[in-house]
This record gives C-alpha cells, structure tokens and sequence, in this order.
C-alpha cells in the first residue's frame, strides 16, 4: 500500500519566504501543495513554487566525490576526497591562513552557512569568508547599517498592505518577488497609489498607477531631486528630523545643488513626473519605499541605498506600519547569510571582527587565534585568486562563473588556484572548473532555517532522505575540520537545531528565538533578545539602532556607472532574473520551467532593434570589451532606448560575458552589474 | 438491519473514546473504522489537523488505529480531496478507498467518476453538511481584529444560527456571519455562493443539523443517499457500532430548513457576483479582462483545478504558439483554454482563486460560466448524474464510455 504524507517547508529560491508542502509519496518528493495556514503567502505561490521542487531527484544530482586528474574528473571515495581537502586547507591554516578562501551558500539554511564560516574562522584561522550579497545586497547591508544602524528591511512584509503612497525602484517584484508582489496588489485593492520607477515597462510596472522610466544608473541624482522638491515645499518632517536624525544639514547642502532641470538631463525622467511623484511621496500619510538590485547592484549601490534612507527620514516615513525602506532581498537565504556571519567583517549577529572584545570571545569559543583585521571580500578573494595570491578556495554551493561579472576573468582566477573545492547538488558551471567536487544533500532532505528578507526565521523540516552518496553540507565539514586535526567537538552536532543552539548563544539578536518557537508556522523576526518578547517585524519605531538611537542623513553625489556608452559600445547594458528561473542550477532542470523558458534573450528597444535591422527572435551578437555572445532578441517597447537586458541565468548567452568586474563600490565592493556598455549586431 | 435509499436515523456511536472525540456521536470516524477493520477499503482519505486547528492536510489512512486522529471538523480545512484522489491515488485505479467528502468534494469526484478519472467502483464517499469554510489566516487575523482573542487560544469554532461562534476556556464568543461577510470577512467567498449544502450526492450524507430533542449535540443525522451508503450502514449497524433512532419529525423539517435558507442565501449571493455580467462567456470574460492582465502564468489554478486532469497539458510551453512561453501576462487563451476544459463541470470549489498569487477572482468568474451553462444546458455539475456532459456530449447519440 502506498504512503502519502504531506510535509510542510520553505520555498528554496528568493527572500519572500513563502511556505509550501511537500507531497512525499513512499519516502521520494513527487510535488508540492499549497499550504494555506503560511502567514506569508497563504498558499499561494508563483511558477517556481509550483515547480521548482522537479530538481530534486533529477538524474544530474550528484552522488559520489570527484578529483580532477589531468583536467578529468573522476569518481573517488568520500575518505580519499576529504584527506585531499583537509591536507590542502592545513597546510595553508598552519603556514598563510590568508591564502584559504571561502564562500558560503545563500540558499542554504542558516545552520550550513553557519558551519561554513565556522570552518574558515574556527578550523582555518581566516577571515577571508563572504558570500553573494555581496553583489546582490551587500549595499544594503553596508548603506541601511549606516543610515539606521541596522541594514536589513526596516518592515515586515505585511506592512506594504497598509501603505497610501509606494515608491518602488529598482524592484521588478511581481518577477523577482512575486508573492511581495501579491502584497503591493492587495495595497492597490486597499487604496494604495504605487509609482514604479525602472528603466524598463516591467510586469511589476504595468500594474503602476504612474510608471516613471529613467536611465539606468542615475538613481542618486533622481532621489537627490526628489529631496530638494520636498524640501522647497516644506513637505519634510521636521519633528522628525530633529528628534531622531544627524547630518541633515550636510545631506540637505548637497541636494540642493539638483536642480529638477539637471536631474531631468541626467536620468532622463519626465521632470514634471519627478515633482509630482515627490510630493506625493511626501504628503501621503504612510509611504513605504520598496527597492531591489536596480538600487544596489552598482558601483554606486551604497549610495543609491542611502539616498532611500535620506527620503524616508526627511518625510519621517520609518519605524510605521505601512512606511519604512524595504529592500527585498534576492535568495530565500541571503538574509539569514549575512546574518550567521558568511561576511569578512562580521561574525554572527553581526558582531565586528575589528572589535577586539568580540573577536577574542570569538577566538575563545572557537579554540583559535583570530586575527581583528577583516578577511577578503567574495569579489576580492577572486581578485587575489587571479593576481596569484589566493590558493584554495572552497565554495559551498554558489556558482560565482555563472553569477559573478566577467566569466573570462572568473575563470582565470580560478584557473590560478592550487585548489578550488565546490560542495554542490549539480556539475554548474563554477563545479566544472573545480578540482574536488563533494556532493551535497539538498532542499528537502535536511533540516535548519531559512531567514527571509524580513527577517522571519523559518523552520525547515526533512521530507525525504538524500540520494546515497551524499552528505549533509555541516557534515561534510565537520569531517574536514576533524582530518585537520581540529577537536571533533569543536565541529560536532547531533542535528541541525543542536547547530541553532550555538548560535543563539553566540549571538544576542537570534537569543530569543528557541527551536520550540521556530516549529509554529510563524517563526520568529529578528532582532529577538529574549524568549518571552514577542518580536514584532517592526525596527526603529522609537529609535534607530545606532548607539546613540539617531539615524544619519548621508550626503550623496550623483557618480553614475563607471563605464559608460560611446560610439563603439553604444548601449548600455542591465542583467536581471525572471519569473521562471532562479540562477541556473536548479530551476533549470525543472521540467515545467526549463519548457517555459529554455534559453535566455537580450530585451531591445524597438527603435534600437530597427536601426539594426534586428527582427524579433533573430539571433543576434552582442559584445562588449570583455567578451562575446550569440543571443535571442526580443524586441520590445518596454525597455527604455538605448538599454538592453540580458537575463543572468543562461550559461549558453550568458550575461555575464559582458559585464565588467573592474571597478567596484568602495563602500560595500559590489560591482557593476547593472550597467556597462555593449553592442549589438546583426549576425 | 435493511437499510435503503432515502432512509433517514439519528446515529451515534457505540465506542466510548470516538464520541469522545469524534463530533455529534462519532458516525463518521465509526463507519470509516469499521471499513478498514473489515478490508472493505484499502485506506481512508481524510482530513488532519496538521500545525494547529486552522492548518488542514490530507491524510491517507490504512491503520483503523489512525481513523481517530481525523475526528472533529476544521472549518479552515478549505481543501479539495478530489484532487488528491485523481492526482495522487491515481483515482483509485488500484485501490479501494472510502472519502470525507464536503459537498464540494462529492460533486467533484462525481465529476471525475462520470470521466473515468476516479473509479467510482473503488470510492465510497461519506459525506458530511458543510455550510462553508474559512480561509485560515484571514480567519486568524479576524480573531485577533474582530473577536479580540488570541487564535491561538480558540479551541473550537462552530457556524450555528446564522453565527460564527469561537470558544476558548474562557466561553464563548458568537459574531453574526452575515455582518462578518458584509467586511469581506467570514467563508471564503465561493463558499458563499454555494447552494449544495447536504451532500446528497455522496453515498451516505452526515451533519448535525435536524438533531433535536435528547440526542441533540450527541447524535448525527444520516441520510442515506445510495445503495452502496445503504449496504454499508447496514453492515456497521448490524456488527453493533452504530446506535440508531428514527428521526424526529420536527428535526427532518428544520434540517431542510437550513438547508433552504442557506440555497437562498447563495443564489442571492450569486445574483450578486453575477451581476456586473451579462449576456455570453465572451461578456463575462470582457468584464474580468483586467483582473486576467495581471496573470504571472504561476500555473497555481490549473495546478489546483480538480478538474484540469489532462497528463500532458496543452498550456505547456512546447504548446501552442498563442499561449508563448515565459510572457506575462500569460495570453488570455491561457484562461479561455482552461475555461473550455473545465467550465461545464467546474464545482466553485474556489481553489482556483485561493491559490492566485495575482488576486484574480479566478472562481467567481468561472461560477458565473457555470451558472450559464446550469442555465442553457439544465446540466448541474457535480449533482446530475443522467443529464450528459454538456461540452463532451450530445446526448444519447454520443455517449460514450471513458
């Protein structure tokens, strides 16, 4: 007789958070169903929750260690693959720990990214530990840090349904987002009046009540303006301003100098829309800025996200329901990455590695001498990697060759390692390049948390047990750290919540959220110091949290992208993700999303296309000054003139062949993913 | 005992600790028990309570030990256990099951049946009143808003004369559902509409409603609605599990009271959300075309449609070129195709809509499809079981066997 069990989990792809069910048939996965009683989505969910489970037991899993051997993998024994990679990691954690790198996962549960760092800092002795949000959120987490002294989402998600006014850039959420996107509709059917600005007529756009379209890249300059309008009408709080702000005089000196006539020629932007969307902004009694990588994926990504900062503190929009800044963080885990301390300068609960107090409470609990300089960043270890001073890097779970701007120079850099071990579920594209391949158990067949982008740890249950072959990430680890002869107790844990336990000791903010509250569908928002509070969604209602309570007003200049168009690359080229996919590894061996969208396409202005003599779905050349692609057009209206857009998810076009990893942000080192010149060619 | 078809009793039954926790007597939980002891069936398709008594899951269940952990009502079980048969069980091809199933259930697998996807030899349907379900977290954030308690502090809720009542150790607290749903509260909104309340189209049909007099609140009423619910209350009867009386005169006359105030209450309901249409299907999909623009093409509809059973689905992108891949909006021809495919049998179950992420009134404007073809074809989906299919058949000159 067979056996049916429904298994209730999160879903694997961005930071909305949404829950599902597993329907799990004789112990294997065979779909999903909606699971009505989730606070988030109440059991709705968008293409990949329907179908993002079909990769689970997809004949491509992984399912024994590999070694390159003359550059050909072959298949090796768990025991010969870790004393492989413990012998490599030793010999450099005794000599020149700062030549080991490390990469967490950000779709991992907390519990794995957790082990992950914990295995650089604790078994290697390194700092050298980063992540994806540093291109992703990163600026987020530098730009809200500084403005509010916390750089996470100011709200919960619900808090959107009681908006009056959104202003929403950079967020193209009904595809990035879709279930937050769900949200804006239901404020929209309250009343709500939604301004989208975008250089692109996006799905999340067309549901607008205005659609501002500016110039990718100029979104300091057009905050800038929209803060010397609500200024010259007196429209600014300024109760709040001085209650419970610093530096607006300084910040104010600075945006005055944009005139509406200079912002209008630098974005683009209809001036007139410009002003009446500030004062809108300004006068509506709840209004809530949403953004999302069209903010922070620039070179200017930190002050794109202080300059959100700087209008919702001038129009006292923070620390209210249906107000406040709310970034919409990329993976299902980014948030929860940051948080366990995948990041250089921060360990857990973002204590600072360069306070000595923390980093020698760090240094006591994990058995080590740490050192209270911060590590590399993830752009700069692959830097470091390529100038030849970064040996070994160990990837758990990310895919930086796809993901990363400029392949040719990812390549290289990886090229140059002794040795690049990859913890994976697939052979991606980063897994191909490697020297030790270690497969990992996946979504579904492990337990631990997911943080969403608001902060709310969920708890993961198990529906199915791992293909033979694998091992569980922190296991896997725990073996590594042990074969270097680290104490096994140092590394070892019953289960994933023994590993949650830790770190609500270590770090203050996740003290009061115990396993026993994580098991209601709820689960539990961040910041929570004690059991007993409740812990609201809700940050910075009475005060920031900066030591002295203030937030800071940052005065920003307008720098725009590092490079930009001329008569050899004439359009300026932006990356983002659609509904279908989520990255590459995953979504694209689900059936049902790899039939909807099998390969990627280039979005051209139809005037753009025209000069060309490009049709709709001809295969055109685009290059830029780091390499060359063969894509798909898809000519179009909804893109501004002279940008395109090139999804990131398709290795076989993919988009970052073009982009540049030259230059980068010197507040938070993002690169510029969103902007950089290209051309296009008729084939 | 002879039973037959159109029998009426009150019922309870004779185990201690089922009464206990079963509802009105245990009847349902008793027969259920009874089916798998005696191999009748092979498992029990029920309904558990899963994180707390506004979470609902399917349970399929072989130990008659485990019937127990289905007793009681969740009026936030907004399921449709129809779907789990055909999708799941494979429409019990294989196997024999018995079902709790809500009138919405009942007329949908009936709909399966009359097309082979569930094997109506292999079901035996225990139909339990519904008056309409709750969807869980709006129910939850109307505890917290309008009944000022804590939900998770209720320990049962219960629709009664016209009232939502929830209990808690403190007492009781009653909201009239009529003042509830004029603030978008209360069932969810097909439920609304929905004029099949007793589930006469199942094998057996259980409620509360019509038990007066000394057995009130510890009784079930039962009618008996086939010859396979005969043959069966019959057996449980005899082997000495089930207590039965004939039923009070007076308690039959209110049972269809209710039963007629609430199909009042939803064909006026309908009337309602009907009005804004007239004329044809392309009228009324003119009228929603701006709700359908919003689509993200999420599937979740056609995933959640009892009635979209097609293996290889012709929405699919490697599909027809009107319906291209990985646009949104997706085509309105993605809708009007799903429409043609399910609207004549469509149940206004409402999963369509639960499941929108994009907040489309998916099953209101299929109801009101359907209420056309209630109307030009006579054809009561789900409850006609003579009547031929009106978009698979003529009539007698095409009938054909699935």
């Amino acid at each position: 007789m067979v056996e049916i069990k429904y298994v209730p989990s999160i879903c694997p792809y961005c930071g909305t958070g949404c829950g599902i069910n597993f329907v799990v048939k004789d112990g294997k996965i065979i779909g999903v169903e909606p699971w009505k009683r989730h606070p988030v989505n109440e059991g709705k969910v968008c293409p990949k929750g329907n179908f993002g489970w079909q990769f689970i037991n997809h004949p491509d899993r992984l399912t024994t260690p590999l070694i390159k051997e003359n550059g050909e993998f072959r298949e090796a024994s768990w025991d010969e693959a870790l004393d492989l990679v413990a012998s490599t990691l030793k010999k450099y954690a005794d000599t020149d720990p700062n030549k080991l790198g490390f990469y967490a996962c950000a779709r991992s549960p907390n519990e794995n990214i957790y082990i992950t760092q914990k295995l650089a800092r604790a078994g290697c002795g390194t700092q050298n530990v980063d992540h994806c949000a540093r291109i992703c959120h990163g600026p987020t987490v530098a730009g809200l840090a500084t403005t509010f002294g916390s750089g996470a989402s100011t709200n919960g998600y619900d808090s959107i349904e009681e908006a009056d006014f959104i202003f929403c850039i950079g967020s193209n959420n009904m595809e990035a987002h879709p279930l937050f996107g769900r949200k804006i509709i239901r404020a929209i059917k309250n009343g709500a009046k939604l301004v989208v600005a975008d250089p692109r007529f996006t799905p999340t756009a067309k549901l607008a009540h205005e659609y501002m379209q500016f110039k990718t890249g100029t979104d300091v300059a057009l905050m800038n303006g929209m803060i010397k309008i609500i200024i010259e009408n007196g429209l600014q709080d300024d109760e709040f301003i001085k209650n419970r702000t610093k530096g607006y005089e300084e910040m104010k000196e600075v945006a005055m100098k944009y005139d509406l006539d200079k912002v209008a020629e630098i974005t683009e932007a209809d001036p007139e829309q410009i002003e009446r969307v500030a004062i809108e902004y300004a006068q509506a009694e709840n209004a809530a800025i949403v953004y999302s990588l069209g903010i922070t994926e620039h070179s200017h990504g930190a002050d794109n996200v202080m300059s959100t900062a700087n209008l919702a503190m001038l129009t006292g929009n923070l620390g209210k329901i249906g107000g406040g800044v709310n970034p919409l963080r990329g993976q299902n885990n980014v948030q929860g990455a940051c948080d366990m301390g995948a990041l250089p300068s921060d360990y857990v609960g973002y204590q600072k590695v360069a306070n000595p107090e923390i980093t020698k409470k760090f240094s006591e609990a994990y058995q080590i001498d740490l050192p209270t300089t911060p590590g590399l960043t993830l752009v700069e270890m692959m830097n470091a990697a390529h100038a030849g001073d970064l040996k070994v890097l160990y990837i758990h779970g990310e895919d930086p060759v796809l993901s990363d701007a400029d392949i040719k120079h990812t390549k290289e850099a990886i090229a140059n390692l002794e040795m690049l071990i990859v913890q994976e579920l697939f052979m991606t594209d980063t897994a191909a390049e490697a020297d030790v391949v270690l497969p990992a158990a996946g979504w579904g067949e492990q337990e631990g948390t997911f943080t969403s982008g608001e902060r709310r740890v969920q708890w993961l249950r198990k529906a199915q047990e791992p293909p033979e072959g694998t091992m569980l990430d922190w296991k896997i680890m725990e073996e590594i750290a042990v074969r270097m002869g680290r104490p096994r107790e140092l590394f070892h844990y019953e289960n994933a919540a023994e590993i949650w336990e830790e770190i609500r000791e270590l770090a203050p903010s996740y003290y009061g959220i115990t396993h026993e509250r994580l098991l209601k569908p709820e689960g539990v928002h961040w910041p929570c110091l004690d059991p007993e509070d409740p812990c609201e969604p809700l940050m910075h209602k009475d005060k920031f949290a900066h030591p002295d309570g203030l937030g800071v007003f940052q005065a920003l200049e307008h720098r725009g992208p590092v490079e930009v168009v001329d008569d050899e690359y004439p359009l300026l080229l932006t990356t983002t993700r659609i509904l279908f996919h989520y990255h590459a590894a995953m979504t694209r061996r689900c059936e049902t999303l790899d039939k909807e969208v099998p390969t990627g396409f280039i979005e051209i202005n139809t005037e753009d296309a025209a000069e060309r003599g490009i049709l709709n779905n001809e295969i055109v050349k685009a290059y830029s000054r780091r390499g060359e692609i063969e894509i798909p057009a898809r000519v179009t209206d909804d893109i501004k003139k002279g940008i395109v857009n090139i999804p990131m998810h398709f290795t076989e076009c993919a988009a970052n062949m073009l982009t540049n990893s030259d230059s980068f942000d010197p507040k938070c080192k993002m690169v510029e993913l969103k902007a950089c010149a290209i051309q296009v060619e008729k084939l | 005992m002879a039973v037959n078809v159109n029998d009426m009793f009150y019922a309870y039954s004779g185990n201690e600790a089922i009464k206990e926790k079963g509802e009105y007597g245990g009847v349902v939980t008793t027969i259920m028990k009874y089916l798998l002891e005696e191999g009748i069936v092979d498992a029990v398709v029920a309904v558990e309570e899963a994180a707390d008594l506004y979470d609902a899951k399917p349970i399929l269940i072989t130990d008659p030990e485990d019937v127990i952990k289905s007793a009681g009502s969740l009026h936030c079980g907004t399921l449709n256990l129809a779907k789990f048969v055909s999708k799941y069980l494979d429409g019990a091809r294989d196997m024999k099951i018995a079902v709790t199933t809500k009138p919405c259930d009942a007329m949908t697998l009936k709909e399966l049946m009359r097309k082979r996807k569930v094997i109506e030899e292999n079901v035996i349907m225990i139909g339990v009143n519904c008056g309409g379900t709750m969807p869980p977290v709006p129910t939850m954030k109307m505890i917290r808003d309008v009944y000022e308690l804590d939900p998770a502090d209720v320990i049962k809720e219960e629709i009664s004369k016209g009232k939502l009542i929830m209990e808690t150790a403190d007492g009781e607290k009653a909201i009239s559902i009529d003042e509830l749903e004029e603030d978008g509260m209360g069932r969810r909104e097909n439920c609304q509409r929905c004029t099949m309340n007793i589930p006469t189209n199942a094998d057996l049909a259980l409620g509360n409603w019509g038990v007066i007099g000394d057995l009130a609140g510890k009784a079930t009423f039962v009618e008996v609605c086939s010859e396979k619910g005969a043959d069966i209350l019959g057996k449980v009867i005899d082997a000495g599990l089930i207590e039965t009386q004939a039923p009070i005169e007076k308690g039959v006359t209110i049972r269809s009271n209710i039963d007629n105030i609430m199909v009042k209450q939803a064909m006026a309901q309908r009337e309602k959300d009907f009005a804004g249409t007239s004329g044809d299907i392309l009228e009324v999909f003119a009228e929603y075309k701006e709700e359908f623009s919003r689509c993200m093409k999420c599937y979740g509809c056609r995933e959640a449609c009892p009635l979209c059973f097609c293996d290889d689905c012709c929405l699919e992108a490697e599909g027809p070129e009107w319906v291209p891949g990985g646009y949104t909006p997706a085509a309105p021809f993605f809708h009007l195709t799903r429409m043609v495919h399910m609207v004549d049998a469509c149940t206004n179950c409402g999963q369509c809509s639960e499941v929108c992420p994009c907040e489309i009134p998916v099953s209101k404007v299929w109801a009101t499809v359907n209420q056309k073809v209630r109307d030009i074809f006579g054809y009561y989906s789900g409850v006609d079981n003579e009547e031929p299919l009106p978009f698979t058949e003529f009539g007698p000159k095409s009938y054909r066997q699935y």
